[in-house]
């Protein structure tokens, strides 16, 4: 078998076969790339099948996709509940708890994930019209992921979460609110015991482009939907120029609140997202630059 | 003469759509490794008939089902599906009984009945796929609640409560499913399903879990019954319940949905 190196999962694949293997990607279609270097992520062909171990999984449908798992008898994956469509009644689940569960509950995250174990079939898909993005990963291999957007892991892929490290403080005294415009947390995968899968739910469309060392990038902080763990980020502050009326609004209703990312590495956006809210005067915040125009 | 694969009314060599449900016949079946079938994917502006009328599928995100209706044809509708009409189309209400109880149960106890000659749309508010379910004489149908779009007058709509305590509680569906049958005459009813539309067809006795808020229709033969998972949810660790589907029959289940007990 030849094998080329599949432009989307950067994983050696297999030429002679209508769709990636690893991550299901289209392999007779020409890179559709924006003038500004996004490269569209081809949604992955309806009923396209996807191999891991043993196992195997396969796409259904195309607005709001559902991946289908056969799993082998030694193979697992986990997965929040919120995702689970239907299930063989052999596919054995189990809780998987979380650490940290406070904090979780305190930030919308799911406290326990479930596990499900081959042998049998399962299904999932998310509450969004989108795309399932599959993420092959390498032993070894890191990923930053915008929390919510987590599918479903093998069991080989080692879960992690950390502050995201962008907020900004409004208000004073008692009506002082903290604000996370990325969420209060992000999610790192890790492939260790060999190669391991990785599946996303990106609302919307999704986009990847690469950053040179040093090249940053200004993106909605709700619309980044992954990227290496070798690209930095922080926030950004963007004032537009007084016109002259409303010479109050300029200070947070006309602001722009940006992620910016550093290179190198992969960036990945989703093409719906929700800006932050119009609020009060920032009075602390994260690390942040500042533009007034 | 062609057959369609999803509802198997017979067409006329060269026809491209089926003219009883809209399903393209010059297509692949899309079925998956363990046997759901996708619901097809209408094309946009394909026509069907039922009696003497005529819809029209428009859109591809959000459809909207178009009927031109016969004169002497009717449909009902809950009225908040309605996209437009013409002006000349008679509205009526009818009362499906059960009053208190289905408000209750977020149930329209009134359904609005549109008689032709005329024409009139509809369409739900989420993307999604509208599901063409041609009915024959003696055919049942359960529907979950608020996925009916349009019937044609000759399907009786009927409600049934979900039996049973645990149902009530833990099945995510609802209280109630609209139940539609067909008596002498054939008929047409139209679903709208959220996400993508898969059915799979379960042998006597064969079972399937499946989340209750991704539960479309079934086929009144099948049993539902809530299946609680050796699970635990959520802070208050809460039990985690599915709907075991219990053949024979069709189940339906759209991709995306409301999940009515997520912690």
């Amino acid at each position: 078998m030849n094998t080329y190196i599949c432009r989307y999962c950067r994983q050696p694949s297999d030429p002679n076969s209508p769709t990636c293997p690893l991550c299901g990607a289209p392999v007779d279609i020409r890179s559709s790339v924006s003038d500004s270097g996004w490269v569209e992520q081809p949604a992955i062909k309806d009923m396209a099948r996807l191999q891991f171990g043993q196992s195997h999984l396969q796409i259904a449908g195309t607005t709001v996709p559902v991946a289908e798992f056969n799993l082998a008898p030694n193979d697992w994956i986990y997965f929040s509940h919120h995702v689970l469509l239907w299930t063989d009644p052999a596919t054995r689940l189990t809780n998987m708890p979380m650490r940290g569960a406070w904090n979780r509950k305190m930030a919308g995250m799911p406290l326990v994930m479930v596990e499900g174990r081959g042998p049998g079939h399962l299904a999932l898909s998310d509450n969004h019209a989108g795309e399932v993005i599959a993420l092959p990963l390498q032993h070894g291999q890191q990923i930053w992921v915008r929390e919510h957007r987590f599918l479903c892991a093998t069991g080989n892929i080692r879960y992690d979460w950390y502050p995201s490290d962008l907020w900004y403080e409004t208000g004073d005294g008692n009506d002082r609110e903290m604000h996370y415009p990325m969420g209060q947390f992000g999610d790192v995968f890790g492939s260790h015991e060999g190669p391991g899968l990785l599946l996303l739910h990106a609302p919307g469309n999704a986009f990847v482009r690469d950053l040179q060392p040093g090249q940053s990038l200004l993106v909605q902080p709700s619309a980044l939907l992954y990227r290496d763990v070798s690209v930095r980020m922080s926030l950004h502050l963007e004032y537009p120029r007084n016109m002259g009326f409303a010479f109050w609004h300029n200070r947070w209703s006309y602001r722009s609140i940006w992620a910016r990312l550093f290179g190198p590495g992969r960036v990945a956006v989703q093409s719906v997202y929700q800006p932050p809210e119009d609020t009060e005067i920032i009075v602390n915040h994260s690390y942040a630059t500042t533009h007034h125009w | 003469m062609i057959q369609c694969r999803w509802c198997q009314a017979q067409n006329q060599p060269g026809t491209t759509s089926c003219q009883t449900c809209g399903a393209p016949l010059d297509e692949k079946d899309k079925v998956s490794d363990s046997g759901w079938r996708e619901a097809p994917r209408l094309r946009d502006m394909t026509e069907f008939q039922f009696s003497g009328s005529t819809c029209q599928v428009e859109g591809e995100l959000v459809p909207v089902a178009e009927v031109a209706l016969h004169p002497r044809d009717g449909v009902y509708f809950e009225h908040h599906v309605l996209l437009w009409k013409d002006e000349s189309v008679p509205l009526s209400s009818l009362n499906t009984g059960g009053g208190m109880k289905r408000t209750i149960g977020g149930m329209p106890h009134i359904v609005t009945v549109a008689n032709g000659p005329g024409r009139i749309a509809f369409s739900r508010d989420a993307p999604g796929e509208l599901v063409v379910l041609p009915l024959h004489p003696g055919m049942e149908l359960d529907v979950r609640e608020h996925a009916f779009l349009v019937a044609s007058h000759s399907v009786q709509y009927s409600f049934v409560r979900i039996k049973g305590l645990v149902n009530l509680l833990h099945g995510g569906s609802g209280m109630y499913m609209d139940r539609f049958v067909t008596a002498g005459a054939p008929g047409m009813l139209l679903l709208h399903g959220n996400g993508n539309v898969l059915q799979r067809t379960l042998r006597p006795n064969e079972k399937i879990l499946v989340e209750p808020g991704g539960f479309l229709y079934k086929d009144s033969s099948v049993q539902m019954q809530a299946a609680q998972m050796p699970l635990k949810t959520g802070h208050l660790r809460h039990g985690m319940y599915l709907a075991e589907m219990t053949g024979p029959g069709r189940v339906g289940i759209q991709s995306m949905y409301v999940h009515h007990h997520a912690d």
